[in-house]
């Protein structure tokens, strides 16, 4: 284990989502009010960077294609956080045929933040454990 | 009068810069300290198990199916599974007794493991009859309050008798 511990990169995609949370991140990420890289961790635009994957989104049948790829694309380890209702259970588009979600079908979700959307302060709260569950991974690798 | 504008812009600017270096951070302090918390925030539900009836109103009108109304002996099951929960507030509104608030409890986040165990549950009992020993779902007193809100003094005995006997009383009551 070394002294200089590295900063996670957060990756966020859309899988149909209404937008209501992907304002909700961009408000987490980018005003100075609840500034998540107080956390030590920064948007990235390229899933190739990313160590951190943020969705959102009931995981439409449209989107679901481009999900996909972005999980090859991740560099291991990585933790994937749910964010919304969305991903996490499909919520109140649980029965549609255009939903192929929830996310755990496809990939080992770590932190889901339920909320319709969830406030900044829970997204927090969520990266912050994503943050937690990344360091282990990263440990239990070497 | 170029020069004196500019003058301007810039003295505007230095009190902006002063007073924001006056007014410290604007940032929340959230995970590390306390924050703010609207009081009409909708977060995590709290059901008053003593004014709830077991109707299943909420159960109808849960868009995302998150509560579910079981029957477990002689209790009731009140369960709310906040991971499909999207914090609408039916529940609350059309709640017929007032035993459903959303409370300002926005502390959602939770890990893989937690998934279907962050629940809550109320458990709603059923009493016995005075008369029968039937066991039965005794109207509560905030929805008597609400549907008889004049209600006469020795109505309050038939709380405690099931729907038959309470019939039979009340025949009784007004015939003998």
């Amino acid at each position: 284990m070394s002294i200089i511990t590295r900063s996670p990169f957060l990756f966020r995609i859309n899988t149909g989502s209404c937008n209501g949370c992907d304002v909700e991140l961009a408000t987490t990420a980018m005003i100075p009010r609840y500034d998540v890289e107080r956390l030590g961790c920064r948007y990235t635009g390229s899933p190739k960077h990313a160590d951190i994957l943020l969705v959102t989104g009931p995981i439409t049948a449209r989107s679901k294609p481009y999900l996909l790829e972005v999980l090859d694309e991740l560099p291991r380890p990585f933790v994937v956080v749910a964010v919304g209702t969305c991903p996490t259970s499909c919520g109140i588009f649980r029965d549609s045929y255009a939903i192929e979600g929830p996310l755990d079908k496809y990939i080992q979700v770590d932190v889901n933040v339920p909320g319709c959307p969830p406030r900044p302060q829970a997204i927090i709260d969520g990266v912050a454990k994503a943050l937690e569950i990344w360091k282990q991974k990263i440990r239990d690798m070497k | 009068m170029e020069t004196k504008n500019k003058g301007y812009e810039m003295s505007g600017f230095l009190k902006i810069a002063i007073r924001n270096l006056l007014k410290g951070p604007t940032t929340d302090p959230y995970p590390f300290g306390e924050t703010f918390v609207p009081e009409n925030l909708r977060g995590r539900l709290s059901v008053e198990a003593s004014a709830c009836t077991a109707c299943g109103t909420c159960e109808e009108v849960c868009p995302s199916g998150a509560i579910h109304i079981t029957k477990n002996g002689s209790v009731y099951l009140h369960t709310v599974w906040y991971n499909t929960c999207c914090y609408c507030g039916n529940c609350e509104f059309f709640c017929p007794t007032g035993a459903i608030k959303l409370t300002n409890n926005f502390h959602t986040a939770n890990t893989e493991e937690e998934k279907f165990k962050f629940i809550t549950v109320a458990t709603i009992s059923e009493i016995e009859c005075e008369i029968c020993k039937k066991k039965f779902m005794p109207p509560s007193e905030e929805l008597l309050k609400r549907a008889y809100p004049n209600m006469v003094k020795g109505v309050e005995n038939f709380r405690t008798l099931c729907p038959d006997c309470r019939r039979k009383q009340a025949f009784e009551r007004l015939h003998k």
